[in-house]
Protein backbone atom coordinates (compact mmCIF):
# COMPACT_ATOMS: atom_id res chain seq x y z
CA UNK A 1 0.00 0.00 0.00
CA UNK A 2 1.55 3.47 -0.84
CA UNK A 3 1.26 6.26 2.21
CA UNK A 4 -1.61 8.87 0.99
CA UNK A 5 -1.21 12.84 2.44
CA UNK A 6 -4.31 14.59 2.21
CA UNK A 7 -3.77 18.07 1.10
CA UNK A 8 -3.62 19.19 4.93
CA UNK A 9 -0.71 16.84 5.49
CA UNK A 10 -2.67 14.50 7.81
CA UNK A 11 -1.78 10.67 7.54
CA UNK A 12 -4.55 8.02 6.44
CA UNK A 13 -7.89 9.08 5.96
CA UNK A 14 -10.21 11.44 8.79
CA UNK A 15 -12.92 9.98 10.57
CA UNK A 16 -14.88 10.72 7.27
CA UNK A 17 -13.07 8.72 4.87
CA UNK A 18 -13.35 5.49 2.95
CA UNK A 19 -13.77 1.90 4.46
CA UNK A 20 -9.86 1.06 3.89
CA UNK A 21 -9.88 -2.67 1.92
CA UNK A 22 -6.55 -3.65 4.09
CA UNK A 23 -6.97 -5.63 6.96
CA UNK A 24 -6.42 -3.68 10.67
CA UNK A 25 -3.34 -3.74 11.55
CA UNK A 26 -1.89 -4.80 14.73
CA UNK A 27 -1.99 -2.94 17.50
CA UNK A 28 1.86 -2.07 18.15
CA UNK A 29 3.13 -2.73 20.98
CA UNK A 30 6.74 -1.83 22.80
CA UNK A 31 8.90 -3.96 23.62
CA UNK A 32 8.44 -2.95 27.43
CA UNK A 33 4.65 -3.79 26.70
CA UNK A 34 5.64 -7.16 26.23
CA UNK A 35 8.07 -7.68 28.45
CA UNK A 36 5.80 -6.24 31.48
CA UNK A 37 2.76 -8.17 30.53
CA UNK A 38 1.25 -10.34 32.73
CA UNK A 39 1.84 -13.74 32.25
CA UNK A 40 3.53 -12.54 28.53
CA UNK A 41 5.51 -15.23 26.03
CA UNK A 42 8.79 -14.74 26.81
CA UNK A 43 11.73 -15.48 24.48
CA UNK A 44 15.24 -17.37 24.57
CA UNK A 45 17.34 -14.10 23.49
CA UNK A 46 15.14 -11.41 25.90
CA UNK A 47 15.62 -14.06 28.84
CA UNK A 48 19.52 -14.22 28.66
CA UNK A 49 19.02 -10.36 28.47
CA UNK A 50 17.28 -9.91 31.25
CA UNK A 51 19.38 -11.95 33.26
CA UNK A 52 22.61 -10.05 31.80
CA UNK A 53 20.31 -6.71 33.11
CA UNK A 54 20.08 -8.09 36.60
CA UNK A 55 23.87 -9.22 37.05
CA UNK A 56 24.78 -5.29 35.93
CA UNK A 57 22.33 -3.96 38.32
CA UNK A 58 23.77 -5.65 41.13
CA UNK A 59 27.45 -4.90 40.03
CA UNK A 60 26.43 -1.57 39.73
CA UNK A 61 24.77 -1.33 43.64
CA UNK A 62 27.83 -3.63 44.72
CA UNK A 63 30.34 -1.04 43.37
CA UNK A 64 28.18 1.99 44.37
CA UNK A 65 28.24 0.90 48.31
CA UNK A 66 31.68 0.54 47.92
CA UNK A 67 32.75 3.60 46.19
CA UNK A 68 30.68 5.59 48.59
CA UNK A 69 31.88 4.34 51.42
CA UNK A 70 28.18 3.06 52.44
CA UNK A 71 29.62 -0.15 54.14
CA UNK A 72 33.28 0.21 55.45
CA UNK A 73 35.86 -1.46 52.86
CA UNK A 74 36.88 -4.02 55.75
CA UNK A 75 33.35 -5.36 55.14
CA UNK A 76 32.72 -4.88 51.64
CA UNK A 77 35.69 -5.93 48.91
CA UNK A 78 34.85 -3.83 45.81
CA UNK A 79 34.21 -6.02 42.72
CA UNK A 80 37.81 -5.14 41.32
CA UNK A 81 39.57 -6.03 44.46
CA UNK A 82 37.22 -9.38 44.52
CA UNK A 83 38.19 -10.41 40.80
CA UNK A 84 41.58 -9.51 41.40
CA UNK A 85 42.17 -11.71 44.66
CA UNK A 86 40.80 -14.41 42.91
CA UNK A 87 42.80 -14.33 40.68
CA UNK A 88 45.36 -13.95 42.81
CA UNK A 89 44.30 -17.24 44.53
CA UNK A 90 43.70 -19.25 41.56
CA UNK A 91 47.31 -18.46 39.91
CA UNK A 92 49.94 -18.18 43.39
CA UNK A 93 47.94 -20.05 46.01
CA UNK A 94 46.51 -23.17 44.28
CA UNK A 95 42.84 -22.45 45.10
CA UNK A 96 42.68 -24.29 42.13
CA UNK A 97 43.39 -27.25 44.33
CA UNK A 98 41.05 -26.47 46.53
CA UNK A 99 38.10 -25.85 43.90
CA UNK A 100 38.95 -29.53 42.20
CA UNK A 101 38.62 -31.48 45.88
CA UNK A 102 35.40 -29.47 46.67
CA UNK A 103 34.17 -30.54 43.44
CA UNK A 104 34.98 -34.06 43.99
CA UNK A 105 33.52 -34.10 47.51
CA UNK A 106 30.17 -32.80 45.92
CA UNK A 107 30.33 -35.28 42.78
CA UNK A 108 31.19 -37.75 44.77
CA UNK A 109 28.81 -37.81 47.58
CA UNK A 110 26.03 -37.01 44.93
CA UNK A 111 26.83 -39.93 42.90
CA UNK A 112 26.24 -42.09 45.69
CA UNK A 113 23.18 -40.34 46.89
CA UNK A 114 21.69 -40.57 43.73
CA UNK A 115 22.66 -44.39 42.94
CA UNK A 116 21.13 -45.47 45.79
CA UNK A 117 18.17 -43.01 46.22
CA UNK A 118 16.46 -44.01 42.42
CA UNK A 119 16.37 -47.82 42.61
CA UNK A 120 15.43 -47.11 46.22
CA UNK A 121 13.07 -44.38 45.38
CA UNK A 122 11.49 -46.29 42.19
CA UNK A 123 10.56 -49.05 44.61
CA UNK A 124 9.11 -47.07 46.96
CA UNK A 125 6.91 -46.14 44.16
CA UNK A 126 6.21 -49.42 43.12
CA UNK A 127 5.91 -51.56 46.43
CA UNK A 128 3.86 -50.60 49.43
CA UNK A 129 5.78 -52.79 51.80
CA UNK A 130 9.15 -50.96 50.85
CA UNK A 131 7.12 -47.21 51.36
CA UNK A 132 5.87 -48.69 54.21
CA UNK A 133 8.87 -49.69 56.16
CA UNK A 134 11.42 -47.13 54.47
CA UNK A 135 9.24 -43.98 54.52
CA UNK A 136 8.30 -42.75 58.34
CA UNK A 137 12.80 -43.59 58.63
CA UNK A 138 13.78 -41.22 55.58
CA UNK A 139 10.70 -38.86 56.94
CA UNK A 140 12.49 -38.53 59.99
CA UNK A 141 15.69 -38.30 59.50
CA UNK A 142 15.26 -36.25 56.39
CA UNK A 143 14.09 -33.03 59.23
CA UNK A 144 17.44 -33.50 61.09
CA UNK A 145 19.37 -30.59 60.06
CA UNK A 146 22.39 -31.05 58.72
CA UNK A 147 24.88 -29.47 60.65
CA UNK A 148 23.46 -31.56 64.03
CA UNK A 149 24.79 -34.51 62.44
CA UNK A 150 28.63 -32.87 62.31
CA UNK A 151 29.28 -33.88 65.67
CA UNK A 152 28.57 -37.51 64.91
CA UNK A 153 30.13 -38.11 61.75
CA UNK A 154 33.52 -36.39 63.26
CA UNK A 155 33.26 -38.82 66.29
CA UNK A 156 32.41 -41.75 63.77
CA UNK A 157 34.42 -40.71 61.19
CA UNK A 158 37.43 -38.20 61.67
CA UNK A 159 37.92 -35.22 59.60
CA UNK A 160 39.08 -37.23 56.91
CA UNK A 161 37.08 -37.68 53.45
CA UNK A 162 34.77 -40.10 54.89
CA UNK A 163 33.32 -37.90 57.01
CA UNK A 164 32.50 -34.75 54.79
CA UNK A 165 31.37 -37.46 51.72
CA UNK A 166 28.87 -39.09 54.86
CA UNK A 167 27.56 -35.53 56.13
CA UNK A 168 26.81 -34.72 52.58
CA UNK A 169 25.46 -38.22 51.45
CA UNK A 170 22.94 -37.52 54.45
CA UNK A 171 21.88 -34.05 53.97
CA UNK A 172 20.59 -35.44 49.99
CA UNK A 173 20.08 -38.78 50.07
CA UNK A 174 16.92 -38.56 52.53
CA UNK A 175 15.37 -35.74 50.29
CA UNK A 176 16.43 -37.27 47.02
CA UNK A 177 14.76 -40.36 47.70
CA UNK A 178 11.55 -38.77 48.34
CA UNK A 179 11.30 -36.50 45.46
CA UNK A 180 12.40 -39.85 43.15
CA UNK A 181 9.98 -41.72 44.45
CA UNK A 182 7.26 -38.62 43.79
CA UNK A 183 8.42 -38.76 39.76
CA UNK A 184 7.52 -42.36 40.00
CA UNK A 185 4.28 -41.55 41.27
CA UNK A 186 3.54 -39.54 39.25
CA UNK A 187 3.38 -41.18 36.22
CA UNK A 188 0.04 -41.61 34.78
CA UNK A 189 -1.47 -44.63 35.25
CA UNK A 190 -2.48 -45.35 31.52
CA UNK A 191 1.36 -45.88 30.99
CA UNK A 192 1.54 -48.54 33.24
CA UNK A 193 -1.69 -50.26 32.19
CA UNK A 194 -0.70 -50.21 28.59
CA UNK A 195 2.54 -51.70 29.28
CA UNK A 196 0.49 -54.38 31.16
CA UNK A 197 -2.19 -55.11 28.73
CA UNK A 198 0.61 -55.02 25.52
CA UNK A 199 2.24 -58.35 27.81
CA UNK A 200 4.76 -56.20 29.60
CA UNK A 201 5.92 -57.91 32.99
CA UNK A 202 6.33 -55.52 36.33
CA UNK A 203 10.34 -55.57 35.63
CA UNK A 204 9.62 -54.55 32.09
CA UNK A 205 7.08 -51.83 32.94
CA UNK A 206 9.84 -50.54 35.23
CA UNK A 207 12.68 -50.63 32.89
CA UNK A 208 10.60 -49.52 29.96
CA UNK A 209 7.79 -47.44 30.67
CA UNK A 210 8.19 -45.98 34.26
CA UNK A 211 11.81 -45.14 33.83
CA UNK A 212 12.12 -43.08 30.71
CA UNK A 213 8.65 -41.68 31.45
CA UNK A 214 10.06 -40.26 34.80
CA UNK A 215 13.21 -39.31 33.35
CA UNK A 216 13.11 -35.49 32.68
CA UNK A 217 11.79 -34.62 35.51
CA UNK A 218 14.02 -36.60 37.83
CA UNK A 219 16.80 -35.29 35.78
CA UNK A 220 15.71 -31.67 37.48
CA UNK A 221 15.25 -33.33 40.60
CA UNK A 222 18.63 -34.38 40.65
CA UNK A 223 19.99 -30.98 39.28
CA UNK A 224 18.24 -29.30 42.26
CA UNK A 225 19.69 -31.75 44.97
CA UNK A 226 23.05 -31.10 43.28
CA UNK A 227 23.18 -27.16 44.23
CA UNK A 228 22.25 -28.65 47.90
CA UNK A 229 25.01 -30.48 48.00
CA UNK A 230 27.35 -27.27 47.91
CA UNK A 231 25.32 -26.35 51.00
CA UNK A 232 26.57 -29.11 52.86
CA UNK A 233 29.83 -28.89 51.43
CA UNK A 234 30.81 -25.53 52.77
CA UNK A 235 29.51 -26.80 56.53
CA UNK A 236 31.45 -29.79 56.31
CA UNK A 237 34.86 -27.93 54.58
CA UNK A 238 34.44 -24.96 57.81
CA UNK A 239 34.23 -27.57 60.93
CA UNK A 240 36.52 -29.79 59.85
CA UNK A 241 38.67 -30.01 57.02
CA UNK A 242 42.50 -28.34 55.78
CA UNK A 243 40.83 -28.14 51.98
CA UNK A 244 38.37 -27.13 49.61
CA UNK A 245 36.87 -23.63 48.95
CA UNK A 246 35.09 -23.61 52.79
CA UNK A 247 38.04 -24.28 54.19
CA UNK A 248 39.76 -21.14 52.66
CA UNK A 249 36.83 -18.89 53.06
CA UNK A 250 36.96 -19.56 56.62
CA UNK A 251 40.65 -19.50 57.24
CA UNK A 252 40.39 -16.07 55.29
CA UNK A 253 37.73 -14.94 57.58
CA UNK A 254 39.95 -15.38 60.34
CA UNK A 255 42.27 -12.07 58.93
CA UNK A 256 39.20 -10.32 58.48
CA UNK A 257 40.45 -10.95 54.29
CA UNK A 258 37.18 -9.75 52.97
CA UNK A 259 38.32 -9.59 49.31
CA UNK A 260 39.80 -13.41 49.96
CA UNK A 261 36.49 -14.57 51.49
CA UNK A 262 34.37 -13.03 48.46
CA UNK A 263 36.41 -14.39 46.21
CA UNK A 264 35.99 -17.97 47.59
CA UNK A 265 31.82 -16.93 47.33
CA UNK A 266 31.79 -15.90 44.07
CA UNK A 267 34.00 -18.77 43.11
CA UNK A 268 31.18 -21.00 44.26
CA UNK A 269 28.83 -19.14 42.68
CA UNK A 270 30.32 -19.40 39.09
CA UNK A 271 30.52 -23.14 39.70
CA UNK A 272 26.97 -23.80 40.65
CA UNK A 273 25.71 -21.60 38.15
CA UNK A 274 27.72 -23.15 35.17
CA UNK A 275 27.09 -26.51 36.37
CA UNK A 276 23.41 -25.80 36.65
CA UNK A 277 23.17 -24.15 33.14
CA UNK A 278 24.94 -26.85 31.89
CA UNK A 279 22.60 -29.60 33.07
CA UNK A 280 19.37 -27.46 31.53
CA UNK A 281 21.11 -27.39 28.35
CA UNK A 282 21.38 -31.62 28.73
CA UNK A 283 17.64 -31.63 29.52
CA UNK A 284 16.60 -29.40 26.60
CA UNK A 285 18.53 -31.21 24.55
CA UNK A 286 17.82 -34.72 25.70
CA UNK A 287 13.77 -34.13 26.77
CA UNK A 288 13.41 -31.78 23.24
CA UNK A 289 10.01 -34.21 22.74
CA UNK A 290 8.58 -32.63 25.79
CA UNK A 291 7.81 -29.43 24.09
CA UNK B 1 -14.58 -73.22 20.03
CA UNK B 2 -17.01 -71.05 22.30
CA UNK B 3 -17.86 -68.70 19.47
CA UNK B 4 -20.84 -67.36 20.78
CA UNK B 5 -19.85 -67.02 23.84
CA UNK B 6 -16.33 -65.85 23.73
CA UNK B 7 -16.78 -63.38 26.59
CA UNK B 8 -19.15 -64.26 29.26
CA UNK B 9 -19.63 -61.91 32.28
CA UNK B 10 -21.24 -63.86 34.78
CA UNK B 11 -23.02 -61.81 37.84
CA UNK B 12 -20.10 -59.35 38.33
CA UNK B 13 -20.63 -56.63 41.05
CA UNK B 14 -18.09 -54.49 42.12
CA UNK B 15 -18.31 -52.11 45.17
CA UNK B 16 -15.47 -49.82 45.65
CA UNK B 17 -14.42 -50.05 49.25
CA UNK B 18 -15.47 -48.26 51.96
CA UNK B 19 -13.08 -45.91 53.66
CA UNK B 20 -12.80 -43.83 56.53
CA UNK B 21 -16.37 -42.97 57.08
CA UNK B 22 -17.73 -43.14 53.72
CA UNK B 23 -20.03 -46.51 53.16
CA UNK B 24 -18.80 -48.67 50.47
CA UNK B 25 -20.61 -48.06 46.91
CA UNK B 26 -22.45 -50.52 44.73
CA UNK B 27 -20.81 -49.68 41.14
CA UNK B 28 -21.89 -53.00 39.30
CA UNK B 29 -25.18 -54.53 40.03
CA UNK B 30 -24.86 -58.49 39.13
CA UNK B 31 -24.33 -57.81 35.52
CA UNK B 32 -24.34 -60.96 33.10
CA UNK B 33 -23.75 -61.43 29.22
CA UNK B 34 -22.60 -63.22 26.54
CA UNK B 35 -20.69 -62.02 23.47
CA UNK B 36 -19.31 -63.66 20.88
CA UNK B 37 -16.28 -64.10 18.84
CA UNK B 38 -16.42 -61.08 16.21
CA UNK B 39 -18.90 -59.38 17.35
CA UNK B 40 -18.89 -55.43 18.29
CA UNK B 41 -20.15 -54.66 21.86
CA UNK B 42 -21.37 -50.71 23.25
CA UNK B 43 -21.75 -50.26 26.70
CA UNK B 44 -23.72 -47.45 26.50
CA UNK B 45 -24.99 -45.40 29.48
CA UNK B 46 -24.99 -42.08 31.63
CA UNK B 47 -21.42 -40.56 32.86
CA UNK B 48 -20.32 -42.03 35.98
CA UNK B 49 -22.55 -45.23 35.73
CA UNK B 50 -19.51 -47.71 35.46
CA UNK B 51 -19.06 -48.72 32.40
CA UNK B 52 -15.60 -48.21 32.40
CA UNK B 53 -15.46 -50.15 35.58
CA UNK B 54 -17.41 -53.07 34.12
CA UNK B 55 -14.89 -52.87 31.10
CA UNK B 56 -11.77 -52.73 33.42
CA UNK B 57 -12.98 -55.69 34.94
CA UNK B 58 -12.81 -57.24 31.20
CA UNK B 59 -9.40 -56.37 30.58
CA UNK B 60 -7.72 -57.70 34.05
CA UNK B 61 -7.28 -54.18 35.34
CA UNK B 62 -9.69 -54.50 38.19
CA UNK B 63 -10.88 -57.23 40.47
CA UNK B 64 -14.87 -57.71 40.40
CA UNK B 65 -16.67 -58.48 44.19
CA UNK B 66 -18.45 -60.60 43.15
CA UNK B 67 -18.75 -62.99 39.78
CA UNK B 68 -16.44 -63.81 37.63
CA UNK B 69 -15.41 -62.80 33.32
CA UNK B 70 -13.99 -65.54 31.03
CA UNK B 71 -12.10 -65.26 28.31
CA UNK B 72 -12.50 -68.16 25.55
CA UNK B 73 -13.25 -70.14 28.14
CA UNK B 74 -10.33 -69.38 31.04
CA UNK B 75 -11.48 -67.51 33.62
CA UNK B 76 -9.87 -63.34 33.62
CA UNK B 77 -7.06 -62.78 36.55
CA UNK B 78 -5.05 -59.91 35.47
CA UNK B 79 -4.01 -57.90 32.75
CA UNK B 80 -1.91 -59.61 29.40
CA UNK B 81 -1.77 -58.73 25.76
CA UNK B 82 -4.91 -60.82 25.07
CA UNK B 83 -7.11 -57.81 26.15
CA UNK B 84 -6.04 -55.03 24.96
CA UNK B 85 -6.77 -51.88 25.87
CA UNK B 86 -7.60 -47.97 24.30
CA UNK B 87 -7.96 -45.26 26.75
CA UNK B 88 -9.93 -41.97 27.29
CA UNK B 89 -6.90 -40.02 27.46
CA UNK B 90 -4.05 -40.11 25.00
CA UNK B 91 -1.99 -42.62 26.01
CA UNK B 92 1.17 -43.19 23.67
CA UNK B 93 4.74 -42.68 24.66
CA UNK B 94 5.64 -39.44 24.17
CA UNK B 95 9.89 -40.14 24.01
CA UNK B 96 9.01 -42.55 21.07
CA UNK B 97 7.82 -41.72 17.98
CA UNK B 98 5.09 -43.17 15.93
CA UNK B 99 6.56 -46.17 14.55
CA UNK B 100 8.12 -46.70 18.22
CA UNK B 101 4.63 -46.59 19.76
CA UNK B 102 3.59 -49.41 17.55
CA UNK B 103 6.60 -51.38 17.98
CA UNK B 104 6.04 -51.31 21.76
CA UNK B 105 2.61 -53.21 21.18
CA UNK B 106 4.67 -56.08 20.20
CA UNK B 107 7.69 -55.08 22.39
CA UNK B 108 6.88 -58.47 24.55
CA UNK B 109 5.52 -60.89 22.02
CA UNK B 110 7.70 -64.17 21.60
CA UNK B 111 5.49 -65.45 19.67
CA UNK B 112 6.52 -64.11 16.40
CA UNK B 113 9.83 -63.01 14.87
CA UNK B 114 11.98 -59.58 14.53
CA UNK B 115 10.98 -59.43 11.29
CA UNK B 116 7.34 -60.62 11.46
CA UNK B 117 7.57 -57.52 13.91
CA UNK B 118 8.83 -55.34 11.58
CA UNK B 119 6.23 -56.41 8.76
CA UNK B 120 3.26 -55.74 11.45
CA UNK B 121 4.23 -52.64 12.76
CA UNK B 122 4.43 -51.21 9.24
CA UNK B 123 0.88 -53.16 8.57
CA UNK B 124 -1.00 -51.05 11.39
CA UNK B 125 1.18 -48.27 10.66
CA UNK B 126 -0.79 -48.23 7.11
CA UNK B 127 -3.91 -49.55 8.16
CA UNK B 128 -4.72 -47.01 10.83
CA UNK B 129 -3.82 -44.46 7.96
CA UNK B 130 -0.60 -42.93 9.57
CA UNK B 131 1.98 -43.62 6.84
CA UNK B 132 3.83 -41.04 6.23
CA UNK B 133 4.39 -40.11 10.05
CA UNK B 134 6.00 -42.53 11.31
CA UNK B 135 8.86 -40.56 12.72
CA UNK B 136 6.59 -37.78 14.04
CA UNK B 137 7.19 -37.09 17.34
CA UNK B 138 3.65 -37.87 19.24
CA UNK B 139 2.47 -34.48 20.32
CA UNK B 140 3.50 -32.94 16.94
CA UNK B 141 0.55 -34.81 15.70
CA UNK B 142 -3.50 -34.30 16.02
CA UNK B 143 -5.83 -35.40 18.74
CA UNK B 144 -7.26 -38.10 15.78
CA UNK B 145 -3.95 -39.47 14.66
CA UNK B 146 -3.17 -40.06 18.20
CA UNK B 147 -6.29 -42.64 18.98
CA UNK B 148 -5.22 -44.02 15.57
CA UNK B 149 -1.92 -44.35 17.09
CA UNK B 150 -3.02 -46.25 20.14
CA UNK B 151 -5.38 -48.50 18.28
CA UNK B 152 -2.92 -49.61 15.96
CA UNK B 153 -0.27 -50.41 19.12
CA UNK B 154 -3.00 -52.10 20.77
CA UNK B 155 -4.03 -54.11 17.67
CA UNK B 156 -0.25 -54.88 17.35
CA UNK B 157 -0.38 -56.96 20.59
CA UNK B 158 -2.57 -59.22 19.14
CA UNK B 159 -5.20 -59.17 21.47
CA UNK B 160 -8.25 -61.45 21.68
CA UNK B 161 -10.72 -58.63 22.39
CA UNK B 162 -10.46 -54.58 21.93
CA UNK B 163 -11.36 -52.58 24.85
CA UNK B 164 -12.06 -49.11 23.98
CA UNK B 165 -12.97 -46.25 26.66
CA UNK B 166 -14.71 -43.11 24.90
CA UNK B 167 -10.96 -43.25 22.76
CA UNK B 168 -13.05 -40.81 20.82
CA UNK B 169 -14.57 -38.77 23.36
CA UNK B 170 -12.01 -35.60 23.35
CA UNK B 171 -12.14 -35.52 19.43
CA UNK B 172 -13.84 -32.79 17.85
CA UNK B 173 -17.40 -33.96 16.07
CA UNK B 174 -15.43 -34.32 12.42
CA UNK B 175 -12.91 -36.26 13.61
CA UNK B 176 -14.89 -38.22 15.49
CA UNK B 177 -17.02 -39.37 12.26
CA UNK B 178 -13.93 -39.74 10.67
CA UNK B 179 -12.22 -42.18 13.21
CA UNK B 180 -16.00 -43.85 13.95
CA UNK B 181 -15.93 -45.20 10.04
CA UNK B 182 -12.14 -45.98 9.98
CA UNK B 183 -13.17 -48.40 13.08
CA UNK B 184 -15.86 -49.81 11.36
CA UNK B 185 -13.28 -50.43 8.59
CA UNK B 186 -11.03 -51.65 11.19
CA UNK B 187 -12.88 -54.01 12.66
CA UNK B 188 -14.26 -55.66 9.85
CA UNK B 189 -10.94 -56.43 7.96
CA UNK B 190 -9.08 -57.79 11.70
CA UNK B 191 -12.52 -59.62 12.64
CA UNK B 192 -11.81 -58.48 16.14
CA UNK B 193 -13.98 -59.17 19.07
CA UNK B 194 -14.68 -55.02 19.96
CA UNK B 195 -16.11 -53.89 23.47
CA UNK B 196 -16.68 -50.13 23.38
CA UNK B 197 -18.05 -47.76 25.94
CA UNK B 198 -19.82 -44.88 25.08
CA UNK B 199 -22.19 -42.00 26.34
CA UNK B 200 -22.55 -40.98 22.82
CA UNK B 201 -26.56 -42.51 21.70
CA UNK B 202 -25.64 -41.91 17.72
CA UNK B 203 -21.86 -43.35 17.97
CA UNK B 204 -23.07 -46.25 19.94
CA UNK B 205 -25.65 -47.21 17.06
CA UNK B 206 -23.41 -46.75 14.14
CA UNK B 207 -20.47 -48.73 15.67
CA UNK B 208 -22.47 -51.58 17.51
CA UNK B 209 -23.58 -54.76 16.59
CA UNK B 210 -25.29 -55.08 20.05
CA UNK B 211 -25.94 -52.21 22.22
CA UNK B 212 -25.82 -53.05 26.13
CA UNK B 213 -27.84 -49.94 27.52
CA UNK B 214 -26.44 -49.58 31.33
CA UNK B 215 -28.84 -48.03 34.19
CA UNK B 216 -27.50 -45.61 36.38
CA UNK B 217 -25.29 -46.16 38.79
CA UNK B 218 -25.25 -48.72 40.30
CA UNK B 219 -25.04 -50.17 36.42
CA UNK B 220 -27.62 -52.85 35.48
CA UNK B 221 -28.12 -54.13 31.41
CA UNK B 222 -31.26 -52.31 30.98
CA UNK B 223 -31.69 -53.41 27.02
CA UNK B 224 -29.94 -54.94 24.89
CA UNK B 225 -30.72 -53.89 21.56
CA UNK B 226 -29.90 -55.70 18.30
CA UNK B 227 -28.28 -52.78 16.33
CA UNK B 228 -28.72 -54.99 12.87
CA UNK B 229 -32.33 -55.82 13.29
CA UNK B 230 -32.82 -51.73 13.06
CA UNK B 231 -30.67 -50.61 10.68
CA UNK B 232 -28.96 -53.68 9.00
CA UNK B 233 -25.63 -54.51 9.66
CA UNK B 234 -23.42 -52.55 6.37
CA UNK B 235 -22.20 -49.33 8.29
CA UNK B 236 -21.71 -46.17 5.52
CA UNK B 237 -21.99 -43.23 7.06
CA UNK B 238 -24.87 -42.62 5.01
CA UNK B 239 -26.76 -45.02 7.34
CA UNK B 240 -26.65 -41.75 10.26
CA UNK B 241 -29.08 -40.48 8.27
CA UNK B 242 -31.59 -43.02 7.18
CA UNK B 243 -35.04 -43.06 8.63
CA UNK B 244 -34.71 -46.10 10.53
CA UNK B 245 -31.53 -44.69 12.22
CA UNK B 246 -33.34 -41.82 13.86
CA UNK B 247 -36.27 -43.62 15.04
CA UNK B 248 -33.54 -46.31 16.86
CA UNK B 249 -31.56 -43.12 18.49
CA UNK B 250 -35.11 -41.39 19.21
CA UNK B 251 -36.12 -44.43 21.23
CA UNK B 252 -33.09 -44.88 22.97
CA UNK B 253 -32.80 -41.34 23.81
CA UNK B 254 -36.03 -41.64 25.17
CA UNK B 255 -34.85 -44.44 27.51
CA UNK B 256 -32.02 -42.57 28.64
CA UNK B 257 -33.83 -39.43 29.08
CA UNK B 258 -36.69 -40.94 31.62
CA UNK B 259 -33.31 -42.61 32.83
CA UNK B 260 -32.30 -39.04 33.69
CA UNK B 261 -35.80 -38.52 35.46
CA UNK B 262 -35.33 -41.71 37.49
CA UNK B 263 -38.53 -43.31 36.30
CA UNK B 264 -36.44 -46.96 36.41
CA UNK B 265 -39.20 -48.52 36.90
CA UNK B 266 -41.18 -47.77 33.61
CA UNK B 267 -38.67 -48.57 31.82
CA UNK B 268 -38.12 -51.88 33.09
CA UNK B 269 -42.15 -53.50 32.16
CA UNK B 270 -40.22 -53.46 28.22
CA UNK B 271 -41.68 -53.06 24.88
CA UNK B 272 -39.49 -49.77 23.81
CA UNK B 273 -38.02 -51.09 21.18
CA UNK B 274 -40.01 -51.16 17.48
CA UNK B 275 -38.68 -54.90 16.36
N1 LIG C 1 -11.07 -46.56 42.04
C1 LIG C 1 -12.28 -46.10 42.44
N2 LIG C 1 -12.55 -45.89 43.74
C2 LIG C 1 -13.74 -45.43 44.14
N3 LIG C 1 -14.76 -45.13 43.31
C3 LIG C 1 -14.56 -45.30 41.99
C4 LIG C 1 -13.30 -45.78 41.49
N4 LIG C 1 -13.40 -45.84 40.13
C5 LIG C 1 -14.63 -45.44 39.82
N5 LIG C 1 -15.34 -45.11 40.92
C6 LIG C 1 -16.73 -44.64 40.96
O1 LIG C 1 -17.52 -45.59 40.32
C7 LIG C 1 -18.52 -44.97 39.53
C8 LIG C 1 -18.47 -45.49 38.13
O2 LIG C 1 -17.30 -45.03 37.51
P1 LIG C 1 -16.97 -45.37 35.99
O3 LIG C 1 -16.92 -46.82 35.82
O4 LIG C 1 -15.75 -44.62 35.64
O5 LIG C 1 -18.24 -44.77 35.22
P2 LIG C 1 -18.45 -44.46 33.68
O6 LIG C 1 -17.30 -45.00 32.93
O7 LIG C 1 -19.73 -45.12 33.33
O8 LIG C 1 -18.58 -42.98 33.54
C9 LIG C 1 -18.29 -43.47 39.63
O9 LIG C 1 -19.24 -42.95 40.52
C10 LIG C 1 -16.90 -43.36 40.18
O10 LIG C 1 -16.81 -42.24 41.00
MG1 LIG D 1 -15.87 -43.87 31.88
Amino acid sequence: MTEQRDPHGREGSGPDGQASDAAAPVPETTVWQQLTSFRGNSSRGTDIALGAVGFALLLAIWSGLVVFEVVPKQYLASPQAVVVRLWELLTKYDFLDDIWISIYRVWFAFFLSAIVAIPLGILMSSFRIVNGLTEPIIDFIRYLPVPALVPLTVIWLGIGEASKIALLWMGTFFQLVLLIADDARRVPREYVEVGMTVGAKPSQVLRHIILPAMLPSMVDNLRITLGWCWTYLIIAEIVASDSGIGYVIWSARRYVKTPEVMAGILAIGIIGFLTDQFIRWLHRRAFAYLR
Amino acid sequence: MNNDRFIVIDRVSKEFGAHGKSAAVRVIDDVSMKIGRGEFIVFLGPSGCGKTTLMRIVGGLEAASCGQVRLDGATVTGPDRKKGMVFQSYSSFPWLDVIGNIRFGMRFRDDISAAEKERLAQYYLELVGLRGFEGYRVNRISGGMRQRLAIARTLAAGPDVLLMDEPFGALDAQNREFLQEQLVGIQKSEQKTVIFVTHDVEEAIFLADRIMLFSARPARVLQEIRVGDHIGTQRPLAVKSTQAFFALRNSILDVTRRLALQTEKIMLQGGMFPA
